[in-house]
């Protein structure tokens, strides 16, 4: 098997990175969280290393220095997220983890899915978050404001969890390079064939005035014809001539996935829909139910978990 | 930008879903650490990121749509289960005043 | 006495002669001789609905007596039709019968048939005839437990009729070991009928057990049997052209060492199962313990039908027995002794019952030494006669312990003639004694002489004549004994264990023991009936002697048409070298008999006997009679310290019992418990350990499901990681 890189020294930055996750994750009393976390970068940069020096030249490269960038920011969070005592700071840093991924999907030229991940994930879920964990923190023991919850302040297991997870990503990676060879992009990126869209043709064609309003684009097997750069166009007059595309009638991110949503899933949009409908309605069900719970329940409960905590 | 390309090689494939991975990880790590029911779910979410990012990268290089249009997907159904899922943890946090979710362990055997 | 003698000569040597000697010819039968053995099953079955019914009357006990009473009538109309020569063979209906191949070994049958010859009768006519008796004197003996028990005991009986008839008149070995075994089933039963009595209970599974042993020899004799011989059949067994005609028609030529090895070791092995069943030794330590059972049980079963089964079975595998060279000598040898053992033993015990069991023992080593040394006709009469003078016996022995509440010490029991209602008794029972000391001129005097004189007769068989001899001096001693102790004396009596129960029941006695005194019950007319029946009997059964005498009376002309008739000569008496049938026929007194004391044996043997007989009795008469003032005492008491530890030896059976509880039971008990620990620790143990594993599995298991969300997600990713490192492994393993 034609190895990508050493599978040692692979794994073996796995392993640092999480024997860092391990050791950054809270615990009670001190804990060697900067440590960790500085191993955990250390791993994730050995492996993204690693990664750079054997990536081929071949096809074309995409802009390299900003996935390093995002990729760094998204991993630095994520880690934040899960290591942080604080339940709104994870939520916050879990919204800069977002923002990355919103930049790794701008470079790999699916904008509408970054703003779209902005807007509802960041926008919407994460702010409904922050709400619930405002509502659910749970009265402060002897009023010392500042004293965690017991389940916040240390985690669990960290060691297995780190263990199992860490084995996990070394399997996938493993599999990374087994599988998934050096896959260069191919063609023209995001690039929808513009023939499949006479419409976008003519507006773009209108806007230059290179066409009349009673002018058509040729359309053969729903398609428009186009060679070489210009266009077949059937004035109103019945004449059939070349007119040169212009530059800016391109087709973008938004058009090309609306295209393929339309044109391959067709009911899929109404499904999203059900599904949001139930959600919706399943939450109104929900926050509608009444807990009462007697005061001296609630005391007993209190002790309960002060005197654990 | 061609100096920086030059410094750092071309990205491939294998280097987004290495980061997918990592992500998916991390998550999957708090998940199984924390135990505050609400940081546990987020740390759902942190996988559900790691996936679209997979999907995205693959999409891309495979130069078609459907990657993407999954995301949609991906996203919308993560949408409806945070709000179901939240809605839950905050009844049960009005049963045990508690958001552990070392509370609830009826089911054992 | 010259006349006499002379016939017992012809009566020899016609027997020689007889051509057909060791064979039968068979012809089908009437159909009624099947019912002779099914009257008693169909009374097994009714008494079984009496019992459901919760019958309480003596019904039971008259539908029994009705039904063996009407197979005896069976009988002797079989008897008075039967046609000398053939024996008749009438099928009932087909049990086992089946081939695997063609050739003549391969082919096994066993059916429900019974063989109607002369020795078939001899021993039905007895065994009915008795069985009926005995039930009518038991109606009276049980009357204290009507209702279930009463049921349980007659249906026990039937059974036994049943059985004893399967065994003595089938027509296969299958059917006989089919008999015996039921015989064995009934007298477990009969004897443990008193089941809350331990000593009962014991003395039951020691019968069964010990005849088990016994039996286990003659299974064996049946499968060599068939395997040599390739059949079960009496009919094709005795068939003229036969194997075993061959051998017999063999060793009459003086040829007795070409007859193959396993036919010698048949008999052998068939005489264990005898010897089980008719308690020689060494397997006769069950039947003085039988005692326990009821008193008809001992009179019927321990006294003249079970135990004499043995002794059929030998007579009617005679030819088979006689070309072995040492079935017979080992018969003769087993018998004397143990004839002897037993006297001694008897003549130690205080309890009367159990005299008579000794005597019962001894009397069987009588009759197989008859069979042995060559005289057949000798060992079945002794068995006929014993039979009615020892159910006599038995049945008197039976009044005395019903009378005084179970007591049978004779040391307590004293001038029982002179008491009121017990004339018969003490007559029966007078009778019954003169019979088995052999005073002159009863019956019992010529069926032992006639053994006793052929035991001189036969070459190489004197010393067994002198044990008998001396035993049959010991026998009229400890016989008469028990009669001068008993019966004749001062008049005394003590009441025995059961008064006490008695007095606790409350059902009408009570008047008669109101004031403390015991006054004995004296029989009934069932128990009277029944005695004077067998006491005429006894004294009728002389007459057997002189009929026919030139071919050894009633019974001997029975057996000459059997298989059980003297084929003249025997394997073991031609390894003495004498072709004793051709000289016998030659001359009139030949060189090579047996001579006693340089005399004729036939000549002399009446008085001989007839003396020590009256030694016996004389002894016991000054002993035990003579100044005799109390029940307890006699002058026999004198003469104990004399002989030392000799009579307690006696009175202990010379430890026998105690031997083979030493030397089998123990080690038995020891094995038993072996394997007892065996079972527990490795066959329990992997069954449990079967049990163990599963529930230790989920033991160990069970933390986890720990209800905890954190454990499963655990589990899930580790379960994942696990799943794609196989998947890697493989991958990587398969590109």
């Amino acid at each position: 098997m034609d190895q990508l890189v050493n599978p040692f020294v692979l794994y073996g930055a796995i392993a640092l990175g999480g024997v860092g996750v391990a050791l950054a994750l809270p615990r009670r009393g001190g804990s060697p969280q900067v440590l960790g976390a500085l191993l955990a970068a250390l791993g994730g940069v050995g492996v993204l290393a690693l990664l750079g020096g054997a990536a081929s030249d071949a096809g074309e490269a995409l802009p390299s220095v900003y996935f390093y960038l995002f990729g760094a920011i998204a991993l630095a969070a994520a880690l934040r997220v899960i290591t942080h005592k604080r339940p709104v700071y994870a939520a916050l840093y879990f919204i800069l983890t977002i923002l990355s991924s919103a930049g790794l999907y701008l470079i790999l030229s699916a904008e509408f899915m970054a703003f779209a991940l902005v807007i509802v994930y960041a926008g919407a879920i994460l702010i409904t978050y922050l709400f619930v964990i405002m509502l659910a923190t749970q009265a402060p023991v002897g009023g010392d404001t500042s004293v965690l919850a017991e389940y916040d302040r240390a985690a669990r297991e960290p060691v297995w969890a780190a263990a199992a997870g860490f084995v996990l990503l070394a399997g996938l990676t493993t599999l990374l390079f087994s599988g998934a060879r050096t896959l260069a992009p191919t063609g023209n990126p995001a690039s929808l064939d513009l023939a499949a869209l006479p419409g976008t043709i003519e507006t773009a064609l209108r806007e230059d005035d290179l066409i009349g309003a009673g002018d058509k684009v040729v359309i053969e097997d729903d398609r428009a014809a186009i060679e070489y750069g210009a266009v077949q166009v059937e004035r109103a007059d019945g004449t059939v001539e070349e007119v040169e595309l212009p530059a800016d009638a391109a087709v973008s991110n938004t058009q090309s996935l609306a295209y393929d949503f339309l044109h391959n899933h067709p009911a899929t949009i109404e499904i999203a829909g059900v599904i949001l409908l139930m959600a919706m309605l399943g939450a109104t069900v929900l926050s509608r139910r009444q807990v009462i719970l007697e005061e001296e329940a609630k005391q007993a409960q209190m002790r309960a978990l002060g005197g654990a905590g | 930008m061609t100096l920086a390309t030059a410094a750092f090689g071309s990205v491939t494939l294998a280097h987004y879903l290495f980061v997918a991975s990592a992500l998916f990880t991390i998550g999957l790590v708090g998940f199984l650490t924390r135990r505050n029911l609400i940081i546990m779910f987020l740390c759902t979410e942190l996988m559900f990121q790691g996936a679209g990012l997979a999907l995205i990268a693959f999409s891309r290089f495979h130069a078609n749509y459907t990657g993407q249009t999954f995301v949609v997907f991906v996203i919308t159904v993560a949408a409806a289960e945070a709000a179901l899922a939240l809605a839950l943890v905050v009844l049960l946090f009005r049963r045990r005043e508690s958001l552990s979710a070392e509370e609830w362990r009826e089911l054992r055997g | 006495m010259i006349e006499l003698h002379g016939i017992a000569e012809t009566a020899l040597s016609a027997a020689a002669l007889a051509s057909d000697a060791g064979t039968i010819e068979t012809v089908t039968g009437p159909w009624w001789t099947i019912l002779i053995p099914l009257l008693p099953l169909a009374r097994v079955v009714l008494c079984m609905f009496c019992a459901i019914a919760g019958v309480k009357t003596k019904l039971p006990a008259w539908l029994s007596v009705g039904c063996i009473g009407a197979s005896f009538v069976l009988t002797v109309l079989a008897y008075a039709m039967f046609a000398d020569g053939a024996g008749e063979i009438t099928k009932g209906w087909t049990w086992i019968d089946f081939g695997w191949g063609d050739s003549p070994g391969q082919h096994i049958t066993g059916n429900f048939s019974v063989l109607i010859d002369n020795l078939t009768l001899v021993w039905m006519l007895f065994v009915t005839g008795l069985g009926a008796l005995i039930g009518l004197y038991a109606s009276e003996y049980m009357e204290h437990d009507l209702g279930l028990g009463y049921c349980r005991f007659f249906a026990a009986f039937c059974l036994f009729v049943f059985s004893m008839a399967c065994l003595v008149m089938g027509d296969n070995l299958i059917m006989l070991f089919m008999g015996w075994e039921g015989v064995g089933l009934c007298s477990y039963l009969l004897i443990g009928y008193f089941y809350k009595k331990p000593s009962a209970v014991a003395a039951a599974k020691k019968a069964f057990i010990v005849n088990r042993i016994g039996d286990l020899g003659l299974l064996i004799g049946i499968f060599l049997t068939f395997t040599h011989f390739g059949t079960l059949e009496y009919r094709e067994l005795f068939a003229e052209g036969g194997k075993l005609a061959h051998y017999v028609a063999l060793v009459k030529a003086g040829h007795a060492g070409e007859v193959p090895l396993v036919v010698q070791l048949i008999p052998v092995l068939l005489m264990v199962g005898a010897f089980g069943k008719s308690a020689q030794l060494p397997l006769y330590v069950w039947l003085p313990d039988a005692m326990e059972g009821p008193t008809p049980v001992s009179a019927l079963i321990h006294a003249a039908t079970m135990v004499t089964a043995g002794v059929y079975l030998v007579a009617r595998f005679f030819p088979l027995f006689s070309c072995s060279a040492w079935a017979l000598p080992a018969v003769a040898w087993v018998g004397a002794l143990t004839a002897l053992l037993s006297a001694t033993i008897g003549m130690a015990q205080f309890d009367i019952k159990r005299i008579m069991a000794y005597s019962t023992v001894s009397q069987l080593g009588y009759m197989f030494c008859g069979l042995a040394v060559l005289t057949p006709a000798g060992g079945v009469f002794h068995v006929v006669t014993h039979a009615f003078f020892k159910a006599s016996l038995f049945l008197c022995c039976g009044a005395v312990m019903h009378g005084f509440a179970g007591q049978l010490d004779l040391r307590r029991v004293s001038g029982l003639m002179r008491m009121k209602g017990w004339m018969i008794v003490s007559l029966a029972m007078l009778v019954g004694c003169l019979n088995l000391s052999g005073f002159p001129f009863t019956s019992g005097y010529f069926s032992k002489d006639m053994i006793l004189a052929e035991s001189f007769v036969t070459p190489g068989m004197a010393p067994i004549g002198w044990i008998l001899l001396f035993t049959a001096g010991l026998t009229a001693y400890y016989t008469f004994r028990v009669w001068f102790r008993v019966f004749v004396g001062p008049v005394e009596y003590e009441p025995g264990e059961e008064y006490h129960d008695d007095e606790h029941h409350a059902d009408g006695h009570d008047d008669e023991h109101a004031d403390h005194g015991f006054h004995p019950h004296a029989p009934g007319w069932a128990i009277n009936t029944v005695l004077a029946t067998l006491m005429v009997a006894s004294l009728l059964a002389v007459g057997l002697n002189f009929v026919d005498r030139s071919r050894g009376g009633w019974v001997g002309h029975m057996l000459d048409d059997s298989t059980a008739a003297p084929i003249g000569a025997a394997a073991f008496v031609a390894e003495h070298g004498a072709h004793a049938a051709e000289h016998a026929e030659a001359a009139g007194e030949a060189a090579h008999h047996g001579s006693f004391l340089g005399m004729n044996p036939h000549a002399v043997m009446f008085y001989v006997s007839a003396v020590f007989g009256l030694v016996g009795i004389g002894a016991a008469f000054w002993l035990h009679y003579v100044g005799r003032r109390t029940a307890a005492t006699a002058k026999a008491d004198a003469l104990l310290p004399a002989m030392g530890p000799v009579a307690r030896w006696a009175q202990h059976k010379w430890y026998v019992d105690e031997l083979y509880d030493f030397v089998l039971v123990k080690p038995l008990w020891v094995i038993g418990h072996v394997f007892y620990l065996l079972d527990r620790l490795l066959v329990d143990g992997l069954v449990n350990l079967a049990g163990f594993v599963p529930r230790w599995t989920g033991r160990t298991l069970r933390p986890s499901q720990s209800g905890e969300l954190h454990g499963y997600a655990a589990q899930m990713a580790l379960g994942i990681a696990f799943v794609m490192i196989v998947v890697v492994v493989l991958l990587g393993a398969a590109s």
